[in-house]
């Protein structure tokens, strides 16, 4: 009686046993869960989401093939409202709170080189996609990685098609910021080692309305071309300007504004013949750029931006570290990430011993027929520029 | 890189900063009177001059309608809008310290340009009805700014004449000048502080209306013109009305001309050292603070 009682109990238990451990595969684990904090709310709310959403298409992504080291993946995200000095009080807490197991890094280069202090402290390696100031990554820092091309080198697509073309004058205008003069300084240098003489280089205030005197001075340096380093609403305002003024260079060439659809709805046929330059495309044929791009708007119903295929990308090249150091552990990881050189969706990635981007590729853009056509590089081109830009009133 | 500066680029740079100093006038002259009437700073100056854009900005994108007539709604929404800050708000601090209305004022600032942020989103807009330029022999004279300037001069002139010649007008100015003696002398003071309000926050939509045609807007574009109205109305006079004509030209001038000899990136430098010499040297602003 006590035996067969026994026997069953046993039975019973072991059956329960094997029904409780068929629906998990593999011994249970916890996922892995990466921390970042990003500015979902205030000036940097829309650049932000797009990172977080290119975040979030990465993870299902690397789920579906069943995680990374036989976990699953999750991401821990707070919302900096595109503060700096909230996001440094996110990290600490992700780091030493939450206790996440890696964390990637935020919107902007004003909140990546102040969490970045943050990380270093506590040996995380961060992979920052969506920092391009060149000054983050030179002060000796160990553990964070560039992914995106730097300020410099925005315009440098702009200076090899004018130098191909034989143009000899370059007048270069930025806003007197952080971004936009650093863009003006390699677009300077640029220009000089192509052999162009840079007849103005000046700065503006941010906020600037009235471009009407710093455009009267170029007008009478008649310049081959222009070079802006801007934001946005100062490339709309210059460009309005230009046409006001009838200024007519025969290339003229923005940072950023000139590559975002808003340019050409405000503008609309003013914007035509119009550089700009971006980080990415969703036309550029990138290994795995259909697939993202697939993924990202059925997910999210709407087109993703340079700034999710470039948080798309720092997830997934921080993975294939892990992957390959076969561990969490940040200094095999900063060890593989330094060693990486790949190709993504984004682009290509690849960082000197200072983990500064130095492979991946800026592109240029014209307007054409009310469409981003992209120029440069050639083996990238979709088209041709149309070159050169004609006068105001014959566009 | 030194650039030849011709007596034609000179030109040219006058009739920018001419253009955009009679816009600065506009708007100055609203917070000038609603200063020169209450001793009120209202920072809350370039929100409603905001307001304004984003009316014409509306109406403009939804019907079609022209920006240049959209003036006749923008004012009367923006005086209503006055009067009821000045109603329910602004009235209780009349005669507080100053601190009290600029704190009250400011509040109000961030409020509007929040809400605005929450209603309309932070995207830039713009009104694409008038670019490019006439042509005038060796001088470019931009469409937008020419048209800005004419009505902003045509406004100017009418506010000048209301508070000139009408029974009202003079009413105003009796106020500003002493409330007690406007009071005894049967003014109801309390219906003027509204009407000064109103017109002030009407002065400032109509600038905000003509800037939309000029540049693109946002929330926060209006901030900046607070601060240039600040500047021409201690440059002109404070509770000088004509002084503010003046004081925009002036401010206009200066920015453009400080572009062209210097750099672009000094013009707001230039346009505050300007503002201490006359601090400094004729501390009541170049006209004299008479109404």
């Amino acid at each position: 009686m006590t035996t067969r009682c026994l026997k069953r109990a046993v039975s019973a238990a072991l059956a329960g046993v094997v029904l409780v451990s068929l629906p998990l595969p593999a011994p249970a684990q916890t996922p892995i869960r990466i921390g970042a904090s990003l500015s979902v709310t205030g000036t940097y709310a829309k650049p932000g989401t797009q990172q977080k959403e290119g975040y979030d298409v990465c993870v299902d992504e690397l789920n579906a093939k069943g995680g990374l080291l036989g976990r699953k993946v999750e991401f821990v995200v707070y919302d900096d409202q595109s503060m700096p000095a909230t996001a440094v009080k996110l990290y600490e807490k992700l780091i030493t709170e939450d206790k996440v197991d890696a964390v990637m890094g935020p919107y902007s280069s004003a909140v990546s080189e102040a969490v970045a202090n943050v990380t270093e402290k506590y040996k995380k390696v961060m992979v920052a996609p969506l920092a391009a100031t060149t000054s983050i990554f030179k002060k000796g820092r160990k553990y964070i990685f560039m992914v995106i091309s730097p300020a410099e080198v925005y315009l440098e697509g702009l200076v090899d098609m004018a130098a191909k073309r034989g143009l000899k004058t370059v007048a270069i205008i930025n806003e007197d910021t952080l971004f936009p003069k650093a863009s003006a300084a390699g677009t300077a240098e640029a220009a000089k080692k192509r052999g162009l003489q840079v007849v103005l280089q000046e700065s503006y205030p941010k906020g600037n309305t009235d471009f009407s005197a710093l455009l009267v001075k170029i007008k009478a340096l008649n310049p081959d071309v222009i070079a802006a380093g801007t934001y946005f609403d100062d490339a709309v305002a210059i460009t309005r300007q230009m046409k006001e003024l009838n200024v007519n260079p025969k290339m003229f060439g923005l940072t950023v504004g000139g590559d975002l659809p808003e340019f050409h709805d405000l503008l609309k046929q003013n914007a035509e013949y119009v550089y700009g330059s971006t980080q990415w495309d969703d036309a550029l044929p990138y290994p795995g750029a259909k697939d993202f791009l697939t993924a990202f708007t059925r997910k999210f119903k709407h087109e993703p931006s340079y700034h999710a295929a470039a948080g798309y990308a720092g997830c997934l090249i921080y993975a294939e570290a892990v992957k390959r150091a076969g561990s969490l552990d940040a200094d095999k990881v900063r060890e593989q990430l330094l060693k990486l050189e790949t190709k993504t969706a984004f682009g290509d990635y690849k960082v000197d011993a200072d983990g500064f981007q130095v492979a991946h590729k800026m592109v240029m853009l014209q307007w054409q027929d009310g469409k981003r056509v992209v120029v440069w590089p050639d083996d990238l081109a979709s088209g041709k520029p149309r070159y050169p830009t004609p006068e105001w009133n014959k566009r | 890189m030194g650039v030849l500066i011709t007596p034609t680029m000179i030109g040219q740079v006058v009739i920018s900063g001419l253009l955009a100093g009679s816009l600065y006038a506009l708007v100055a002259l609203g917070l000038g009177l609603i200063f020169g009437v209450m001793r009120v700073l209202n920072v809350a100056h370039g929100p409603l001059m905001m307001l304004g854009a984003y009316t014409t900005f509306w109406l403009f994108h939804w019907w079609g309608f022209n920006p240049y007539l959209s003036l006749l709604i923008t004012m009367p929404l923006l005086f209503l809008v006055g009067v009821v800050l000045q109603h329910f708000l602004v009235r209780r601090v009349v005669d507080a310290p100053e601190l009290s209305s600029l704190l009250l004022t400011f509040g109000v600032s961030i409020a509007l340009v929040n809400l605005a942020q929450l209603a309309f989103t932070s995207d830039l807009r713009s009104v694409e009805f008038l670019t490019g330029s006439f042509i005038a022999g060796p001088y470019a004279l931009s469409k937008p700014r020419l048209a800005a300037c004419a009505f902003a001069v045509a406004i100017t002139i009418g506010a000048f004449v209301f508070l000139r010649s009408t029974r009202l007008g003079k009413a105003v100015r009796a106020v500003s000048q002493s409330r007690e003696v406007a009071q005894v002398c049967g003014i109801d003071v309390q219906r003027i502080h509204l009407l000064a309000f109103g017109i002030g926050s009407a002065l400032a939509a109509a600038g905000g209306t003509l800037v939309a045609v000029m540049v693109a807007i946002q929330p926060e574009m209006g901030q900046v013109y607070t601060f240039k109205s600040f500047l021409v109305i201690v440059l002109g006079g404070a509770g000088n009305y004509p002084g503010a004509l003046l004081g925009g030209l002036l401010l206009g001038l200066v920015e453009q001309l400080a572009s062209l000899f210097l750099t672009t990136q000094v013009n707001e430098a230039v346009a505050y050292v300007l503002l201490v010499l006359v601090l400094l040297i004729r501390p009541t602003g170049l006209l004299k603070g008479r109404v």
